[in-house]
């Protein structure tokens, strides 16, 4: 491992102290190194997770009808996620992602009151599809053009027009900021402390009540899966939505899935 | 006439240099790293747009699998008064308060060692009324491997159930045992913690992304039942962002 080399030879004094060069061969400590460093990389997780925090009424029943009451107003919009079943005869077995592996989600929603002022059902509990007002959207990403402007699409362009009063104000405030308004952008404490500025007054206008925004009620069939259920808490963060709750589908809206489905194909 | 003459040269490479970069570059990463905890279940988070970073202290993690089972882990403060073993020895002997109160014909007791044992634990979830045979494996040869079976369902015995009981009927007069967890913890004594699960910020649900909308239903509803209201799901940053 250590090699001692001599220098030189005997040509010099006769008891002056030969030199001696040392040398060690580091390799075998390199490959040491290398594989510790190698078990450490892979055992860190060098990305930490993020969080989302949500809100839910308690379970309290009477509080909960009178949260229903109050969003079966105009303004109410009720998102279902409901899982992609294969067809057939026996429906149930879920359409899973060839590529990712992932539940594939289908999603759907109404305004206002289920199958609108006259309800879905007729004399006799006979369902009346003529008043069936589900459509039927998509997750999408925003389409961006050559230019680079996004344009919303599926089930975000719809909660965006709905919400136009609110989107209108915070994408000022927004511009306010990238013009240095909320202060300084150059070093990272001025931009955070900007940033904190432009929320504040970003959360109060999505709180305003003489703003006229919707109120979003999603609902999930238990097939669905929970990516879904992010996936649109998402949409509500990415269109400043400040009224929305997760509630409990109901026979109705159950009523109204398996309506819309019958008459598409 | 002469011949030409190869020098010989040494073919050692000092290799000084290099097992200087390696070292700091190990310095780093164990500076750095931070060690994944092993859990029963491995689950991959859903990607959402949201950038609030996890807390990393004073947090009940609720990891939640595929199928309805459902384990906890706890992170606390690092101060010496709330270690991570303290807190989990007071949340264990409120957990026993608790269970004995409702389950008054099989109460159950733990001995110091398993209480020992129990605060050493990473993710944790059996039934109390296993809980110490559960807890009784360490001491035997090779306990801590088979404690992780039984935690990741790989275990021979049948009778081993892991996660904690968790029902999708549940009432606030009759609650279930991860309802008492979640109780015990939000009154074991520690501030932070309570401050931060009134705050929601406190209790984080970790699940995989495709469990169905059933699962997780169940354990929101289970929350609200309890009245914690506000909480948290973990979530991987999405890539490409708004």
């Amino acid at each position: 491992m250590a090699e001692v080399q001599q220098s030189g030879g005997d040509s010099g004094k006769k008891g002056h102290q030969k030199k001696m060069q040392i040398r060690v061969d580091f390799t075998p400590m390199v490959d040491m190194n290398m594989l510790l460093i190698t078990f450490f990389m892979l055992c860190t997780t060098m990305i930490k997770s993020q969080t989302l925090t949500i809100a839910l009424p308690t379970n309290e029943k009477v509080q909960n009808e009178e949260n229903m009451s109050q969003a079966s107003a105009d303004d109410a919009i009720t998102i279902i996620i409901d899982a992609k079943k294969k067809p057939g005869p026996t429906p149930g077995t879920l359409v899973i992602d060839s590529v990712n592996g992932n539940v594939v989600n289908e999603i759907y929603y109404y305004d206002g009151k289920p199958g609108g002022d006259a309800g879905m059902f007729g004399p006799g509990g006979t369902v009346l599809s003529a008043n069936n007002n589900l459509k039927k959207s998509d997750l999408l990403s925003d389409e961006v053009n050559s230019v680079g402007d996004h344009k919303a699409r599926g089930i975000r362009q719809i909660i965006q027009e709905r919400n136009k009063a609110v989107l209108e104000k915070v994408n000022e405030l927004k511009k306010q900021l990238n013009d240095g308004k909320f202060g300084s952008l150059e070093t990272k404490d001025d931009r955070e402390k900007a940033m904190a500025k432009y929320n504040e007054e970003a959360s109060k206008v999505r709180k305003d009540e003489n703003i006229k925004k919707p109120v979003i009620i999603i609902k999930s069939t238990p097939e669905a899966s929970y990516r879904g259920l992010v996936d649109i808490l998402d949409e509500m963060q990415i269109n400043s939505i400040s009224k929305y709750q997760i509630d409990n589908i109901t026979d109705v809206d159950l009523v109204m899935l398996d309506d819309y489905r019958k008459h598409q194909q | 006439m002469g011949r030409v003459k190869i020098a010989r040269k040494s073919t050692f490479i000092d290799m000084t240099a290099m097992s200087d970069v390696t070292v700091l570059l190990l310095t780093f990463f164990m500076l750095t790293s931070t060690f994944l905890s092993k859990e029963p279940a491995t689950v991959i988070t859903p990607a959402s747009v949201s950038t609030e970073k996890v807390q990393e202290t004073n947090v009940l993690q609720v990891l939640v699998s595929p199928k309805g089972q459902v384990w906890l882990t706890m992170n606390n403060d690092t101060s010496a008064q709330w270690s991570n073993a303290n807190m989990r020895k007071a949340l264990l002997e409120n957990m026993t308060a608790l269970y004995n109160e409702q389950h008054k014909n099989n109460p159950v007791s733990f001995t110091p060692a398993q209480k020992e044992t129990f605060s050493k634990l990473g993710a944790f979830g059996v039934p109390m009324a296993q809980m110490g045979e559960f807890l009784s494996l360490a001491d035997e040869p090779e306990g801590l491997t088979k404690m992780d079976e039984w935690l990741a369902g790989e275990d021979p015995n049948p009778k081993h159930v892991s996660g904690i009981p968790i029902f999708k009927e549940n009432t606030e007069d009759r609650p279930n045992e991860f309802q008492m967890w979640i109780k015990a913890a939000r009154t074991a004594g520690n501030e932070n913690l309570s401050q931060a699960m009134k705050d929601g910020m406190g209790v984080a649900i970790k699940a995989d992304q495709n469990t169905s909308f059933e699962v997780i239903h169940m354990v929101m509803d289970n929350l609200q039942t309890i009245k914690q209201n506000k909480f948290t799901l973990l979530t991987a940053l999405k890539a490409g962002g708004e």
